[in-house]
């Protein structure tokens, strides 16, 4: 007869030993706490390295420029009007804006559906040689938080006439 | 008793009413947004739930802070944290599910490492771990001691997500309900849809804990029947080998509880009187022999 069939050991400790669904369930919960634990650890990470610093406005990463020498990160600003040209099959030129600084982009990415003048871009990609044009390879809409119906008698807030020439246009 | 089942099933109704109606006036009454067009109809769906997600943790924690606190230390609000929780969970995996849904065409990507989502990721893993937590086999009052303090710590995340927008530089828009400015950033009848949206959610969200708690509310009674049916045959175990050890002229000085062991007593006097009648010591007298002499 074995001790765990006795029972004399934990009889002598006052305690009765975990049955084998009661170790099983602990396990389980061991291998789940670890899990969760490692998802946590590696969320809490993300958050303090990409999320932290998201993205650099257009004027910071002008002004950062010579430290971010061709380094890869993402940059933010609003789509200039009358800049956004097609050069190719999926790519395009256009200048992004973050106060009076502007950033040419040439971007080999199509754009999603949302994208037009006036509105918020985060690019990601890394500036061209010692130049001040910014490649991007990943093109992300920061569209607001106002929602208004459209109405068929009038323009979407952004979309008035810019007086563009049909030239700079073309294309898109 | 019987009027609450009637109120939980009232609000039942009337959730999913409001949900009926929120989808009815979300896709063929409402207008499409002028930049966005009909992928502003998820706005129906994704900011309600991440708010009943708030407000699930926030019941949670408040249960939670309750409980520490030892003047209103009751279990019955562990169960209410411990079902407001599992509702937030589910809630948030909506809120991230249909955002992801919603990210894929206008900002162009299902995910991103941007402070609100990954704030969010963060808190759903959190709850996650705190429902873990949970179902760690233990003692109820310690369990529900360490889960208040869970919910606790899980819950410095919630303000986070929702300043983060604020806090750091985001892809996420910030909130299309501004709960500091009580201002709103929806025209119209989106609006007023929105709002039922936020109505029928929170509807659900009652009904959910609702049930959610009067389950675990039998959970804890069937554990707590089921300890005192072990603790009885525990007993009587503990009877039964001093029976044997020392005779039945001492079954008198073993304490028991005969309020709390009916079934374990029961099983005892069986042992007694199976050991009475056919174990025999050395010598060839019987347990009741010997007990006798």
């Amino acid at each position: 007869m074995t001790t765990a069939e006795t029972g004399a050991p934990a009889r002598a400790q006052g305690r009765r030993p975990p049955t084998p669904k009661a170790r099983r369930t602990r396990r389980r919960l061991a291998v789940a706490g670890t899990v969760l634990a490692c998802a946590a650890g590696f969320l809490l990470y993300k958050a303090l390295t990409s999320a932290f610093v998201y993205f650099k406005t257009a004027a910071q990463a002008v002004a950062d420029r010579a430290a971010l020498g061709d380094s890869t990160f993402q940059i933010e600003g609003t789509v200039v009007p009358c800049t956004l040209r097609r050069v190719g099959a999926d790519s395009y030129d256009f200048s992004i804006a973050s106060g009076p600084v502007r950033v040419a982009v040439r971007d080999s990415e199509t754009p999603p559906s949302l994208f037009q003048p006036n509105i918020g871009v985060v690019l990601g990609g890394h500036f061209v040689g010692s130049s001040e044009v910014f490649s991007s390879s990943v093109i992300y809409i920061k569209h607001s938080n106002q929602y208004v119906a459209a109405h068929p008698g009038r323009l979407a807030r952004g979309t008035e006439p810019t007086g563009c020439s049909a030239a700079s246009l073309a294309g898109t | 008793m019987r009027n609450t089942s009637l109120l939980l099933r009232a609000t039942g109704l009337l959730a999913v009413a409001g949900l009926g109606a929120t989808v009815w006036l979300g896709i063929w009454v409402t207008p499409p947004d002028e930049h966005m067009g009909n992928l502003v109809r998820l706005l129906y769906i994704h900011p309600p739930a991440a708010w009943v997600a708030f407000l699930a943790y926030g019941v949670a924690f408040l249960a939670s802070l309750l409980y520490l606190w030892p003047r209103t230390r009751d279990l019955r609000l562990d169960r209410v944290a411990g079902a407001s929780a599992e509702v937030g969970v589910v809630f948030t995996a909506l809120t991230l599910l249909s955002g992801s849904i919603w990210g894929r065409p206008t900002w162009g990507t299902w995910w991103t490492w941007d402070p609100l989502l990954t704030t969010t990721a963060l808190l759903f893993v959190l709850y996650l771990g705190y429902l873990a937590l949970r179902s760690v086999p233990g003692d109820p009052v310690v369990r529900a001691r360490r889960s208040a303090i869970g919910a606790l710590i899980a819950f410095i995340d919630v303000p986070i997500v929702y300043f983060s927008v604020d806090w750091w530089r985001s892809l996420h828009q910030p909130p299309t309900v501004d709960l500091a400015t009580r201002q709103m950033y929806v025209h119209g009848s989106m609006a007023w849809t929105m709002l039922l949206g936020f109505v029928a959610m929170t509807l659900l969200y009652c009904w959910l804990v609702g049930h959610r708690y009067r389950l675990a509310t039998l959970v804890a009674i069937a554990e707590s029947e089921g300890a005192e049916v072990a603790l009885a045959e525990r007993r009587a175990e503990a009877r039964s080998d001093r029976l044997v050890g020392a005779g039945l002229g001492r079954l008198a000085d073993v304490p028991s509880s005969p309020a709390l062991e009916p079934a374990g007593a029961a099983r005892a006097e069986t042992m007694v009187e199976t050991l009475g009648s056919e174990w025999r010591p050395e010598g060839g007298a019987g347990l009741a022999g010997s007990s006798a002499s």
